[in-house]
């Protein structure tokens, strides 16, 4: 059980930071949740982090990189990366909004504030949301349910996040200006690889 | 080292805060997911096609558009009464009909939203086998003609005491309009007598139908149908007739290896376009090369691989280069040109052979008279159409035809061609360029064939007209309507007895030149001085035609047309000077059969009122079943809006005849439902299924139609369009087939027994009324059907234009090799021939192209076209041209018209000037659809909101609410039954997007014209929700010139054709001149009309038996034989 709360812990944590710039409840978690600063090892020993006042580590620091990483030179889309012309697929016709809308999932647009359904903190938030359903359902020894959300996992993994995900993680590491987000995407990238071999490992036992 | 990470990842359950709290919640699970999953919609779509299955077409929903775009149901799902802000479903019933906004008639389907009634989309038929459920943007214009907030919302006549032309009008109701109409048609027709027989005139722009309208007129037993058809292609069409015995051209455009445009048509603009073009298309992807020739470089010349530009009217030249080329490389197809030229007419024809030695066209009579002399004679009588005479005579390059040649050879008989417009239309003689044309192409093989050059009447249906078994009187698809006795001079006048179509163009002149009446009335004929009634349809001859003065002159002039009306749903200069506006219906309001020769094949349309029909399918029945679609336009807000079909039924059973004694009556009059008139589906049940057998066969097949009572309309009320024959090739070569003593040749049938066969193997056998008729022609020992002409080949030598009809000089394809030629071939040299330009600033104008987005009169009610074009109608003028004479771009010009036959002046007008490379040297373009006008901004109706109007019902208008279903307007088109028009407050707009104002002035001799105001933005009142862009007008539509009012009528002398280009002369504009002023000295443009008459044409004279060859087809309405026959005193 405690696998599966963390793997939908570290989803959800990596999915918000990927999304969105931080705000201050979520930069104070960052700053003082020492389990998290175990994943974050250059933030956790970044002298400002810790001399430098909440507001200014977001309004100098960390929101800037974001808008870097996220806006301005990155392109945190699939679709990005896997059409031939490099664009975005804004319409209905984006592979991921099938597979959100096979599992009753939509995007609420307002709230995720991207342009796109394939963005990379809305992949990893559907992979919190499908760890969060595989506890429910190991919770109520649904061995069945566990194990088609598993192979929903790890099929989405393959299909989308693994195919171009580490692409603009390693982007995103080598041109990041803070040590959170240099370890939010080395970590993001880890976590996925790790992830990956486990549901593999999972889902070929099971087969 | 992953295994080893998991580890530390699994420290992850340990977060102080729970994932869920941490994650953004960026999805929603709620209703608007829920809506998507109990919908049938899916973000990607399950096909590309824009149609649904027709078993869907009456109950099919459909996201709506606007938002679907802005990222389908992922964003807000599906609109229900639980997430009121997702996308909204129309319901539609998507109903079939037809497009009218050129003469393809697409197939066009209507997206009626049956919760409000409205129509909120056009779109194409997939069904239909030419347009492929494709259209063009006239087609789509459709909605914004049908929702056009100054269409005519009601019967105008004009004000008791007020003068045509004055402005003053009334609200009047059908049932007046009738009466007083059907009084003065029946009043004229009871006299009997031969003139009244030619003073009820109906007068047609594009009928876009086949046959129905002109059966009215046969039923009527007048000879007076008349039409623009021939200012739009009597050049075009003389050729045809004369070498194939066919009205037009059919090209196989998709198999072709060459594409020969002979104009912008086809490709760019014009007859069939987004037909012809998508085939076009289709072959060019196959490898095929398309080569337009234009002196103007049009949207096809841009994207051709070669771009000819020839002096107007010399394209004759390059053909007979190119055969004169073939023949010494003997690259002739033998075994066609044997089996199908008449060269045996030719070399039995020894009078002629010494002819052709005598005026120098070959230096020595043939050797023999076999084939293979044939083909020395036309090496000889072509060779002079050298590389070096084509290159000086048409100012092309000599590279480029040496390109042109490689590229005819190389497609074989795979050639695909065109002779409409441009050559055709604008230059005298134009269509001696179509009978070169067709004689190079049969040279090769390339008539009629896959890839070739088929014709217009084996590739096209005609049965409107023909219900008649559905009437009273009429029989079985018409057989009893009596033939009509009478020939009509004012519309197939004696000077010009080859012409092609009427000379509709000359009406007014014809009308005024009392001297031209007194000549013939003293020989003998009987020519009207007046018309009783004059009726056009849709149409706008005063804009149109040339000579727009006279044309206002004689509309005004109440002794000269003594009662005037126009079935038109807009306003238009024409509309001005009538008696009675009659709004009938679009596109989508209407009934037509209509069929053109698009591909080869034969397939129709059935044009529909597509809410009438959507009402009929939900359940609703008219109270008057005559008068069905009126009332349906009036339930759906369009107003007192009616057609042309319902409209002549009535008009004919109940107002010209009503008693019966014209015998009309009867014709019209429902079999089922004596007394009555014949109903829509009533007639076009008959039409549809007494005349199209495969139809026939079909629908008593299909088990949906077989209960219905009119099974065959059903089918085409739901399906919109029929292919009876597909793959239709090489016609000629189809066997005469023998069945139950009768031998039948192009679907008409012949006494088995009577069967002959002459010397040149010409098959005659007898019709039904025992007379003789060349049925088809033996070769090989096999009895063809072969061409409709006297030969039953091609006419390659034309026997009967030579011998019979005066003009010897013209019998064999041929052009002047030199000036003497030239001055004594002149009617078929252009009269803007470079010969003509002797001033430094003369130019051939260029008139006559089309523009893509245009309709003709009809374009300006669409803001959809306006927007696209803006009324854009500059002058193009070549860049050394236009440096020599100091003229830069946008300067304003003065054009004068100058006429090479009487050396008289016309006027002049104004236009905004525009240098470019793309116009040949000594050659000006300005398109004559140019210079729309109208005299005032707003019509005032003084009782077309009072006098107690009745609402036109009580419940929403929604398709599913069953009140609304049980409602119809009573008393439709009567006094008691004027309708309340929605959002209507009395004043209407006239033409509000599309049309500036002007002034004019006009004295009998002298006409001027100037713009005082430009086209603005305006807050629409009805339809405001289609139009709530109405404000957003950016174009002021003052950049076009009324030319044709400048232009003097150009009669050819030989097909009649108005010859449309110009020889003018250009200076910059005067102090005070604007873009747009035009004046006009009509007193001049009279004397020339007479000039081209007196100088150049060879009429009937005492000597004449006949009216016009008997062989030619003359349209419309069937004529007793006899009314050909003539008798001219000395």
């Amino acid at each position: 059980m405690d696998e599966i709360i963390a793997r939908s812990n570290i989803y959800a944590l990596l999915s918000r930071i990927l999304l969105q710039e931080l705000d201050s409840e979520l930069l104070e978690t960052l700053k003082t949740d020492l389990t998290v600063l175990e994943f974050f090892p250059h933030w956790n020993e970044w002298e400002q982090r810790t001399s430098v006042s909440n507001s200014k580590l977001l309004e100098e620091y960390l929101n800037p990189d974001f808008t870097n990483l996220s806006i301005l030179h990155l392109v945190p889309y699939e679709t990005f990366y896997t059409r031939s012309d490099q664009m975005i697929e804004t319409g209905g016709a984006n592979p991921v909004t099938d597979i959100y809308s096979a599992y009753d999932f939509m995007v609420d647009y307002e709230i995720a504030r991207v342009v796109s359904a394939d963005h990379i903190g809305i992949q990893y938030e559907f992979m919190h949301h499908l760890c969060d359903a595989q506890k429910k359902a190991m919770e109520e020894n649904d061995s069945e349910a566990v194990r088609d959300l598993q192979e929903v996992q790890h099929r989405f993994l393959n299909t989308h996040l693994l195919q171009w995900a580490p692409m603009y993680l390693i982007n995103m590491k080598y041109e990041s200006r803070t040590p959170l987000y240099y370890d939010a995407a080395e970590t993001a990238l880890e976590f996925i690889l790790s992830d990956n071999e486990t549901l593999t490992a999972v889902v070929s036992k099971v087969s | 080292m992953y295994l080893e990470s998991r580890r530390t990842f699994l420290k992850g359950a340990a977060f102080t805060v729970a994932g869920a709290a941490i994650a953004k919640g960026v999805f929603t699970t709620d209703a608007a997911a829920e809506s998507v999953e109990n919908s049938k919609f899916t973000n990607t779509p399950d096909t590309l096609s824009f149609y649904p299955p027709l078993d869907q077409w009456d109950n099919f929903q459909e996201l709506d558009g606007t938002d679907w775009k802005r990222g389908g149901i992922g964003r807000h799902g599906v609109q229900s009464e639980e997430n009121p802000d997702g996308i909204k479903v129309n319901d539609y019933m998507v109903i079939p009909t037809a497009c009218s906004n050129c003469e393809a008639s697409c197939g066009l389907t209507a997206w009626v939203d049956k919760k409000t009634m409205t129509v909120k989309k056009y779109m194409g038929n997939p069904l239909h086998p030419g347009s492929r459920g494709r259209n063009c943007a006239k087609g789509y214009a459709v909605q914004s003609q049908m929702y056009d907030p100054d269409r005519i919302p009601f019967p105008l006549k004009r004000a008791p005491g007020s003068k045509r032309g004055e402005g003053k009008w009334i609200r009047t109701t059908w049932d007046e309009a009738m009466t007083t109409i059907g009084k003065k048609m029946g009043d004229t027709i009871r006299k009997g007598d031969e003139l009244s027989k030619k003073s009820v005139m109906y007068h047609v722009g594009r009928p876009n139908e086949n046959g129905f309208v002109p059966k009215v007129w046969e039923s009527l037993g007048l000879d007076s149908y008349n039409s623009h058809t021939n200012i739009c292609s009597a050049n075009g069409r003389t050729p045809t007739i004369q070498f194939v015995n066919d009205d037009r051209t059919s090209p196989d455009w998709g198999n072709a290896k060459l594409i020969f445009l002979n104009s912008s048509h086809a490709a760019d603009a014009g007859h069939y376009f987004a037909q012809a073009a998508a085939y076009i298309a289709d072959a060019r992807k196959k490898g095929a090369k398309m080569v337009v020739m234009d002196p103007r470089l049009s949207n096809s010349a841009g994207i051709a691989d070669l771009w000819l530009a020839p002096w107007p009217g010399t394209e004759t030249v390059i053909y007979l280069h190119l055969a004169s080329r073939i023949l010494s490389d003997n690259l002739v197809n033998k075994a066609f040109v044997k089996r199908w030229f008449n060269w045996d007419t030719l070399m039995n024809d020894s009078d002629y052979l010494n002819y052709m030695v005598e005026k120098g066209y070959v230096p020595k009579l043939p050797e023999g008279r076999d084939f293979e002399s044939y083909l020395e004679l036309l090496k000889d009588m072509y060779a002079p159409y050298t590389l070096e005479f084509a290159v000086k005579e048409t100012h092309i390059p000599a590279y480029k035809l040496e390109k042109l040649y490689e590229m005819f050879i190389w497609a074989e008989d795979a050639i695909s061609t065109y002779v409409w417009r441009a050559a055709a239309a604008g230059n005298r003689g134009g269509w001696m360029i179509g009978k070169a044309v067709f004689f190079v192409t049969g040279l090769r093989g390339a008539i009629g064939n896959v890839g070739g050059t088929g014709f217009y009447h084996s590739h096209d249906i005609s049965v409107g007209g023909k219900g008649g078994s559905a009437t009273v009187g009429q029989g079985k698809s018409g057989a009893d309507v009596p033939a009509v006795k009478a020939w009509n001079e004012l519309t197939w006048p004696p000077e010009w007895p080859l012409t092609t179509y009427e000379l509709s163009y000359l009406l007014p002149h014809l009308l005024s030149d009392k001297e031209w009446q007194k000549k013939w009335n003293d020989r003998g004929l009987q020519v009207p001085s007046k018309l009783a009634v004059y009726a056009p349809r849709m149409y706008n001859p005063v804009w149109i035609n040339p000579d727009g003065f006279r044309w206002i002159e004689v509309l005004k002039n109440e002794e000269l047309m003594e009662l005037t009306f126009n079935l038109s749903p807009v306003w238009s200069e024409t509309n001005w000077y009538m008696d009675y506006v009659l709004p009938v219906g679009l596109a989508g309001e209407r009934h037509d059969q209509h069929s053109e020769a698009t591909i080869p094949a034969r397939w129709t349309t059935f044009r529909q009122p597509v809410l009438r029909v959507a009402l009929e399918k939900s359940g609703w029945k008219p109270k008057n079943p005559n008068r069905a679609t009126l009332e349906a336009h009036i339930k759906a807000g369009l107003g007192e809006v009616w057609e042309e079909n319902e409209f002549w039924f009535q008009l004919c059973t109940d107002y010209i005849d009503p008693d019966g004694s014209l015998n009309i009556k009867k014709m019209w009059e429902s079999k089922r439902h004596p007394g009555k008139a014949v109903t829509i589906p009533e007639w076009y049940d008959a039409a549809f299924g007494d005349n199209l057998p495969k139809l026939h066969e079909t629908v008593m097949n299909d088990e949906r139609y077989t209960k219905e009572e009119f099974p065959v309309y059903s089918y085409m009320r739901d399906h919109g369009v029929w292919l009876e024959e597909d793959k239709i090739y090489n016609v000629q070569e189809r066997e005469l087939k023998v069945e139950e003593g009768k031998i039948e040749s192009y679907e008409h049938k012949y006494d088995a027994g009577s069967v002959s066969v002459d010397s040149l193997g010409i098959i005659s056998a007898n019709d039904d009324k025992g007379k003789s008729k060349k049925i088809g022609i033996e070769i090989d020992g096999k009895k063809l059907q072969g061409f409709t002409t006297p030969t039953r080949k091609l006419d390659v030598y034309t026997q009967w234009v030579a011998k019979d009809w005066k003009w010897p000089e013209y019998g064999m394809p041929i052009y002047p090799r030199n000036d003497k030629e030239k001055e004594d071939m002149v009617h078929i040299v252009s009269h803007v021939n470079h010969i003509y330009m002797k001033e430094e600033n003369s130019f051939a104008l260029n008139t006559v192209f089309r523009l893509p987005y245009n309709i003709h009169t009809r374009s300006a009610n669409s803001k959809h076209l306006m927007e696209i074009s803006q009324n854009h109608d500059p002058i193009w003028i070549s860049t050394g041209d236009a440096k020599r004479l100091s003229i830069k771009r946008g300067d304003a010009i003065r054009v004068k018209i100058v006429d090479t036959v009487s050396g008289l002046e016309s006027g002049h007008f104004v236009a905004m000037a525009v240098p470019t490379e793309g116009v040949l040297p000594g050659t000006l373009a300005c398109s004559h659809h140019g210079g729309r006008w109208k005299l005032t901004n707003h019509v005032t109706i003084p009782n077309g909101v009072s006098d107690g109007k009745v609402a036109p019902g009580a419940a929403p208008r929604d398709l599913s609410n069953k009140e609304f279903l049980k409602e119809s307007p009573a008393n439709v088109g009567k006094a008691g039954g004027q309708s309340i028009i929605d959002d209507y407050s009395g004043t209407s707009g006239i033409n509000s997007f599309g049309v500036p104002v002007a002034e004019i002035q006009m004295d009998g001799k002298v006409g001027k014209l100037k713009y005082v105001e430009g086209i603005k933005g305006f807050k629409a009142e009805r339809f405001a929700e289609y139009n709530r862009d109405s404000e957003n007008v950016w174009w002021d539509g003052l950049s076009g010139s009324w030319q044709n009012a400048v232009a003097a009528p150009h009669p050819d002398p030989v097909s009649g054709m108005h010859c449309w280009h110009h020889k003018v002369l250009v200076e910059l504009a005067q102090p005070g001149d604007k873009i747009g002023d035009i004046f006009v000295n009509y007193d001049n443009n009279l004397k020339v009309y007479q000039a081209w008459r007196d100088k150049l044409s060879r009429g009937l004279d005492s000597n004449s038996k006949l009216r016009r060859p008997r062989h030619i087809f003359r349209p419309w309405v069937k004529l007793d034989p006899a009314s050909y026959d003539v008798n001219i005193k000395a």
